[in-house]
């Protein structure tokens, strides 16, 4: 894990303490809120319905037991005792009060945590795959480029004012777990047929209003350009993208407007006039971050454990969450291990103070002190042993965080919504309880199999219901909750944008719907389809049929 | 008949407030009631507006009957006036009681309607 230097924290010390005194002026008056507001939002403050909201900035999704514990400790001290995780894999607070803020953010920074770049105008946050370094899917450790843009991109003064935020994911394996699809930038690392690593470069997706996948705008970039490349990109944006209009200012509607083919041809042409040398990454400090994430502490092990074994044959409940939650480890003897936060009738994404320094003191003992965040909204312990994993899931099945359903029905995304969120249109969340509630049964889940429901409360689509199989938005339809639902999106490799099912339904029906689409894919599953697949098969007749045959 | 109500958010811990003669409270079973064409709910409004210390985004909303008591009309701000529905412990709603119900039970807009001059917040 990449540990700051001395800039790092100079950066954070400094932040807090301008951010200190910026509140504290707030809070006498001597500054108006129309002053305020972007200074608060610039350190991840925004104001909610019930109160402010922080969001804390997780860098590719990782965090050690230190951070993990120190956000728990927050979650306590300072909120109601629980944390949301979202689709970017960031951490909300939804009860913060601006008195506190300043105490919090010196908090984190002491565990090298802030929440910087989590709101305005920059390049934000980045995501990466949450299996990097253990997958034995990876070509390359994708936390070491993720780690090089977010120190590249940290206060770039030429891109602090784009004319929208900006959004860069990250990964180095086939199975795409970082949803690179859909973001501004999408960063596949793969070797090509002489064996030089380098990125293919996706540019211009995006959810929202307007849902892009990104189009491939280079096969492959040798990785020693990637800043350059990147910067490139990011001036082609700086000029040329809309201004006028918020709904029209993300890079994806200039990929768009301008086609993927020209869009490509004045980045490379920004790309050959501008020398590379000051921008690319210098060798000695590439291998100072590659340094940082070199394997360590792992044992030499038998590939199959007795102990794994024999637990799945004597404990039907962990046999399950074996199949579901435990994932193959590139090293013999190692398994990654999911911590769902999807238990039926919880509010998917949420994690209580008390489950955090479950996972924390997990993660110390038993996966060399390392915990990831997924895009989807669970937790991950990344390098746990095979010999270890039922010692895990006997603790974490006491916590409550050992629901065997990744990738299943429950395993449903969900934004905060009308429940918390100053911009919803509608609830997410009770819907996605009240989905998850009809199929608490984990063997009927796992008879239905992978199914991947996301819903956002607005059109903004942080619950990326675009790409959800089966996608549901919340919308206000002459001014009551209502949800548009789509199916056949995907947010993995085999990407799409879903498609509209029929009119919205009111929120009763939703729950009902979705049973009713289950049916029809069960009749029309031919052997081996997921969801996905029978959909994409039989087109969208049977499944309309079924969930509108009373309204005909 | 529809009412308004002033509401806001207070500055220092961002908690839902309703406005009551002169002062910000907690619970909208105490917020001040105006009738549809009160100027003096405009006037309130502005003051709002103008201070610096005290809450921010004032704005007024449309009230409407429930149940006997009063609820705004948009789902919205009752959700601003109880609390999160999937943790009913949490918010305002925690004190239950009649004019908790009240909200429970109203009917009406979830959002776009309900807020008089709708700010838009981004
Ligand atoms: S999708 Fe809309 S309602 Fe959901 S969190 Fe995003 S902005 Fe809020």
């Amino acid at each position: 894990m990449y540990r700051y230097d001395e800039i790092d924290r100079a950066i954070l010390t400094d932040r807090v303490a301008e951010f200190r005194e910026q509140a504290t002026r707030r809070l006498a008056g001597l500054i108006t809120e129309d002053q305020f507001k972007p200074i608060r939002l610039m350190n991840g403050l925004y104001l909610q319905l019930h109160a402010y909201m922080l969001r804390i900035a997780i860098p590719y999704g990782a965090l050690t037991s230190a951070k993990l514990r120190k956000l728990a400790y927050i979650a306590r001290t300072y909120d109601k005792g629980y944390g949301h995780f979202t689709t970017r894999t960031n951490l909300q607070l939804h009860w913060i009060k601006l008195r506190d803020a300043p105490d919090i953010l010196e908090h984190l920074a002491e565990v090298e945590l802030h929440s910087i770049q989590t709101s305005g105008n920059c390049i934000r946050n980045l995501t990466a795959d949450p299996h990097a370094g253990a997958t034995a899917d990876e070509v390359d450790d994708p936390r070491v480029w993720a780690e090089a843009i977010r120190q590249w991109s940290t206060f770039h003064p030429e891109f602090s004012f784009l004319p929208r935020k900006f959004k860069i994911a990250v990964t180095a394996a086939a199975t795409d777990r970082a949803a690179i699809k859909v973001y501004d930038i999408g960063l596949r690392l793969h070797r090509a047929e002489d064996g030089e690593l380098g990125f293919e470069v996706l540019v211009g997706g995006g959810l929202g209003r307007t849902p892009y996948l990104g189009s491939t705008i280079r096969k492959h970039l040798p990785t020693r350009h990637l800043l350059s490349y990147l910067q490139a990109i990011l001036r082609v944006y700086n000029r040329a993208g809309r201004r006028d209009n918020a709904w029209k200012a993300r890079i994806k509607i200039l990929v768009s407007s301008l086609g993927a083919e020209e869009f490509a041809r004045q980045v490379e042409e920004e790309w050959e006039r501008e020398p590379r040398d000051g921008v690319d990454l210098p060798d000695e400090e590439l291998a100072r971050i590659r340094a940082a994430f070199a394997p360590q502490g792992f044992e030499t092990l038998p590939p199959v454990s007795a102990a794994f074994q024999s637990a799945k044959a004597n404990d039907r409940a962990f046999a399950r969450f074996a199949r579901h939650n435990v994932k193959p480890h590139k090293v013999p003897g190692y398994a990654i291990v999911d911590v769902s936060l999807k238990a039926p009738g919880e509010t998917p994404g949420d994690c209580s103070a008390d489950q955090m320094d479950v996972v924390a003191d997990l993660a110390e003992r038993f996966s060399h002190d390392e915990v990831r965040v997924s895009y989807e909204q669970n937790l991950i312990l990344p390098h746990v042993k095979l010999d270890d994993v039922p010692q895990v899931y006997a603790e974490l099945e006491a916590a409550g965080l050992a629901t065997p359903n990744i990738g299943l029905i429950s395993d449903i995304i969900a934004c905060p919504g009308l429940d918390y969120c100053a911009l919803a249109n509608a609830r997410a969340i009770p819907i996605a309880q009240d989905i998850a509630k009809r199929f608490a049964d984990p063997e009927r889940a796992e008879v239905v199999g992978e199914l991947k429901i996301k819903i956002s409360g607005c059109i903004n689509a942080c619950g990326h219901h675009h790409v959800g199989h089966i996608g549901i938005l919340g919308v206000d339809k002459k001014g009551e909750e209502f949800y548009q639902l789509t199916l056949g999106g995907s947010g993995a490799e085999d990407a799409e944008v879903g498609k509209m099912l029929g009119p919205a339904l009111p929120a009763d029906k939703v729950a009902d719907a979705v049973e009713q689409l289950v049916e029809v894919y069960m009749r029309e599953r031919a052997e081996g389809e997921r969801f996905l697949d029978t959909f994409r098969r039989t087109g969208m007749s049977p499944f309309k049929e079924a969930v509108y045959a009373d309204a005909r | 008949m529809t009412m308004k109500a002033l509401t806001a958010n207070r500055l220092d811990d961002g908690e839902a407030v309703f406005w009551m003669g002169g002062r910000w409270v907690d619970r909208f079973a105490e917020a001040q009631l105006w009738g549809d064409q009160d100027p003096d709910a405009d006037a309130a409004e502005a003051h709002a507006k103008s201070e610096l210390t005290q809450v921010v985004d004032a704005y007024l909303i449309d009230v409407i009957e429930s149940e006997g008591g009063y609820a705004p009309l948009s789902y919205r701000e009752r959700v601003r006036a109880m609390g999160p529905t999937n943790k009913l412990e949490h918010g305002k709603q925690a004190e239950g009681g009649a004019s908790i119900e009240a909200l429970v039970h109203a009917h009406g807009a979830a959002r776009s309607t309900g807020r008089v001059n709708l700010i838009k917040r981004k």
